[in-house]
């Protein structure tokens, strides 16, 4: 718990420190959300019966998905990798702590920062662009619950990449490919039900879509009783899965990076 | 070759505030102080000459050097080297001039040193010919043919220093730069450097300004030593007249037949004691070794003895000492 | 001239150094030909269930992003590298160049070659070339040779924008987040078409910053697009009039960096 509260910190000052950069990245973040705005506004006064949502939260969708797009700024792959090529993987591993929960707090304290960005330009967004508050106190906290569940599930698929570097090494392209992945198939821009048929399928099973596609549409108040009860139990089962799988992809790459030497 | 009068580098740097307040206030009206880096040095370098450069940290060694190269322009003062001016003749200057950094390479990181070899041979134009003589002489004295065709990344550090070596004099260079070319070698790449160095400056009489940290370096191969501190020179001269102004304290190894215990002699003081050796410390001016020879065996039979010149760097750290007082008594 | 083939001798040396990494090579390229299948393939999205795009349909939006991406490919293969001056100029490298008879400018812009470009352009091809077909385009001479002047023009604007940006560095020591924070711009650019957006946008991206005349502007004209839009076709003109403008805006902001550097130090 400590050394969670630690990197957070660390990560705050490391903020603090560069300035110009913290207002630069919430910048961004509101070009983006005025782009999307500006994208399903026109989208809409041309069909709006497309949708199946009204526009408000069509556009709530779009700005906060683009908020939470600080949400995959920690990236622990990319330590890993990292780590791995500089050979300092051999210090990390030498700690008296379990290098998987080393990795989600450092994560977590990442994220946090992360959210402390989000959060002022979501608050600019709602006063400018019209964005809605979720229906209910209850909405919003199954919100807040399952966008946790949701940041799990990425930190364990951004952790199995992190292992395959171990195999792979330099894995700055593959990360932006995958990174693209995400966002598409966790609909960050457009939400699922609007994918056409085959597509929509594959993105149906994937876990992806445990990201930005469920909280935002929890929030939205598009998923409600038994849909998203539904809803988080596919996040529950995923995760389930993935800290399964990374336990184990871990373990297998602990012992070849012993055996090979890093 | 090179001649410096009156050189002047001042920079500008924000006063730091203490405090929040401070950087508060700092963000709106900030105050600037100058800080000399070098301060009015002269000095003039002939041609053929292998000068020892060496000043402690932040003393304004590399300022000094980059205006020199023309990288840096002066706040006043003048330079010339070679007749030109070099941060205005930057382009004639630059082909007369060669430089190494032991810190960063010049030469690029993924290809084989013999591809940025080349490189250099288009950009300072040099001639087939001259390309092939200098290639043939880096053979024989840096054995440049055992990993022309590795890439830099792969070099051992003595080796990439070779290769620098051998890239910055590719052109024939009037004048060479070397800045603490052999930081991290061992000793016997070192030995080998420092045999080129002087090689280099004897056959080619390449001008050679040499900056580093280690004195043997200094001892061996400099026949002349420039001392820069706080951005100024504060010794000019070559090494036996530093020697003989500075290094007052001599000492006398004595090594008796039997061990014996501590004495004490007239006008000098026992240092150390070990075995059968003693070590005496005693001032050049006040006495001299067969005075304190004559009155040791006249105590105690000596086996062998041997007189120990001052070591160059305690004379430069008297030197930076000096220097350091002085300072600080005229900020006061 | 002599410029040029010093820069070309130093792009040979720089293409060298990166086949060097041939597996790196290989999955950089396949990773950006995914990045730039599945931008497109989100727009695909959008569109499918819109049809349009204010009046843009999809192979409108595929020809505008793809025409973005040619005149990019020429950027990130060539001057990638521009994102790095920040440690170049704090680092000492940048003395080198001082160090050697030639062109400091050329010794900075042939450092380095980014084989991301080959893949952006392979994509952007394609996609120009399915766009082409799909919109039954029949373009006469005057759009052919204006075509690869339109791509040049785009990878000028962009080049000389963020080596602009990147020279904060000689000031300030740090030059990432203002170039991530001007080419954002870019992002919007690239996708949509600008007329969705606000006037204050359309300023922006016309006047001072001027990405809209890396595809907009030029594919208003190539596309022959009518009302509302036709109106500002003419601007589709200008993009080599701007290229040619912030090649002189940029030259004096590097002379007064350089002045700085020899003044200043790293």
């Amino acid at each position: 718990m400590k050394i969670f509260w630690s990197f957070t910190r660390q990560a705050f000052q490391f903020v603090s420190v560069y300035r110009f950069n913290f207002f630069a990245e919430i910048f961004l973040t509101l070009l983006r959300m005025y782009a999307i705005y500006c994208v399903w506004r026109i989208l809409y006064t041309q069909r709006p019966g497309a949708f199946s949502v009204d526009m408000g939260q069509m556009i709530t969708y779009g700005v906060l998905g683009m908020a939470l797009e600080i949400f995959v700024w920690s990236r622990p792959q990319m330590y890993i990798s990292q780590q791995v090529k500089s050979g300092a993987i051999d210090t990390d591993l030498m700690k008296p702590l379990d290098f998987h929960l080393h990795m989600l707090a450092r994560s977590t304290g990442e994220t946090l920062v992360g959210a402390s960005l989000a959060v002022p330009a979501l608050i600019i967004a709602y006063f400018l662009l019209g964005v809605n508050l979720p229906p209910d106190i209850g909405t919003g906290l199954l919100f807040l619950f399952s966008l946790g569940l949701g940041y799990l599930v990425l930190f364990h698929l951004n952790f199995l990449l992190g292992a395959l570097s171990v195999v792979a090494l330099d894995i700055r392209h593959i990360s932006w490919a995958y990174y693209s992945v995400v966002r598409f198939f966790g609909g960050q821009m457009v939400p699922l039900w609007l994918f056409p048929s085959f597509v929509g399928i594959i993105a149906g099973v994937l876990p992806f879509q445990s990201t930005y596609y469920i909280p935002m549409s929890i929030y939205i108040g598009k998923f409600t009783g038994v849909e998203a009860a539904r809803a988080i139990q596919f996040q529950l089962f995923w995760l389930v899965v993935l800290v399964l799988t990374s336990r184990l992809a871990w373990g297998w790459a602990h012992r070849r990076l012993v055996v090979q030497g890093g | 070759m090179i001649k410096v009068e009156h050189l002047t580098k001042e920079y500008k740097r924000v006063v730091r505030r203490e405090g929040f307040l401070g950087s508060v206030r700092t963000l709106f009206s900030a105050q600037y102080e100058t800080i000399p880096a070098v301060n009015d040095i002269s000095f003039q370098i002939d041609e053929g000459e292998l000068v020892g450069y060496i000043g402690p940290n932040g003393a304004g060694k590399s300022t000094s050097i980059k205006m020199l190269c023309g990288i840096l322009v002066p706040t006043s003062g003048h330079i010339q080297v070679n007749g030109l001016t070099p941060h205005k003749d930057r382009m004639k200057n630059t082909r007369q001039i060669g430089a190494v950094f032991g810190q960063k390479t010049q030469l690029w990181w993924d290809v084989p040193v013999i591809e940025s070899l080349k490189l250099f041979r288009d950009i300072y134009k040099v001639s087939e010919a001259q390309f092939k003589h200098n290639m043939s002489l880096f053979n024989e004295l840096l054995d440049l043919h055992e990993f022309q065709n590795t890439p830099v990344r792969q070099l051992s550090l003595g080796q990439r220093l070779r290769a620098d070596m051998a890239a910055a004099l590719l052109h024939n260079p009037r004048l060479l730069f070397l800045d603490e070319p052999m930081i991290g070698v061992d000793v016997v790449a070192k030995e080998r450097l420092r045999n080129f160095i002087h090689e280099i400056n004897r056959d080619q009489k390449v001008t050679i300004l040499l900056t580093t940290h280690d004195m043997v370096d200094i001892e061996k191969v400099c026949s002349r030593i420039m001392i820069i501190d706080h951005g100024r020179i504060v010794y000019d001269g070559n090494i036996a007249q530093m020697r003989a102004q500075y290094g007052k304290q001599r000492k006398l190894v004595v090594e008796f037949e039997e061990t014996i215990p501590d004495f004490s002699v007239p006008q000098a003081t026992l240092t150390h004691s070990e075995g059968r050796k003693k070590w005496f410390a005693f001032n050049r001016f006040e006495t001299t070794p067969s005075t304190l020879i004559t009155q040791i065996s006249a105590q105690f039979p000596i086996l062998d003895l041997a007189v120990e010149e001052p070591e160059i760097e305690s004379i430069v750290r008297t030197i930076y000492q000096r220097e350091t007082e002085s300072t600080e008594a005229e900020t006061k | 001239m002599e410029a040029l083939r010093l820069y070309v001798r130093l792009v040979r040396v720089s293409m060298q150094a990166r086949l060097q990494y041939r597996v790196d090579f290989v999955m950089g390229i396949f990773s950006v030909i995914a990045l730039n299948a599945i931008s497109l393939g989100m727009i695909s999205i959008i569109v499918y269930r819109f049809v349009s795009l204010n009046g843009w349909n999809i192979w409108d939006l595929f020809f505008l992003y793809c025409l973005w991406l040619l005149g990019h490919s020429i950027y990130s293969l060539l001057f990638w590298h521009f994102w790095d001056l920040q440690e170049y100029v704090t680092q000492g490298t940048f003395d080198q160049f001082l160090l050697r008879p030639a062109s400091i400018f050329i010794q900075f812009i042939g450092r380095e070659v980014q084989y991301i470009g080959f893949a952006d352009a392979s994509v952007a091809v394609v996609g120009l070339g399915l766009a082409y077909i799909n919109l039954g385009l029949h373009w006469g001479v005057k759009e052919w040779l204006f075509f690869p002047l339109v791509v040049l023009s785009g990878a000028v604007i962009e080049t000389t924008l963020v080596l602009m940006t990147a020279c904060i560095s000689f000031w300030t020591g740090r030059s990432d987040m203002a170039i991530d924070a001007i080419m954002s711009f870019n992002f919007l650019v690239q996708n949509y078409p600008i007329d969705i957006f606000g006037t204050w946008f359309r300023v922006i991206v016309t006047s001072l910053i001027p990405v809209a005349f890396m595809n907009y502007y030029p594919a208003l004209m190539l596309l022959g697009k009518s009302d509302p839009q036709s109106h500002w076709q003419w601007l589709g003109y200008m993009s080599p009039v701007v290229a040619i403008i912030l090649i002189a805006i940029t030259s004096v902001v590097w002379h007064f960096a350089l002045r700085r550097y020899s003044s200043a130090g790293g």
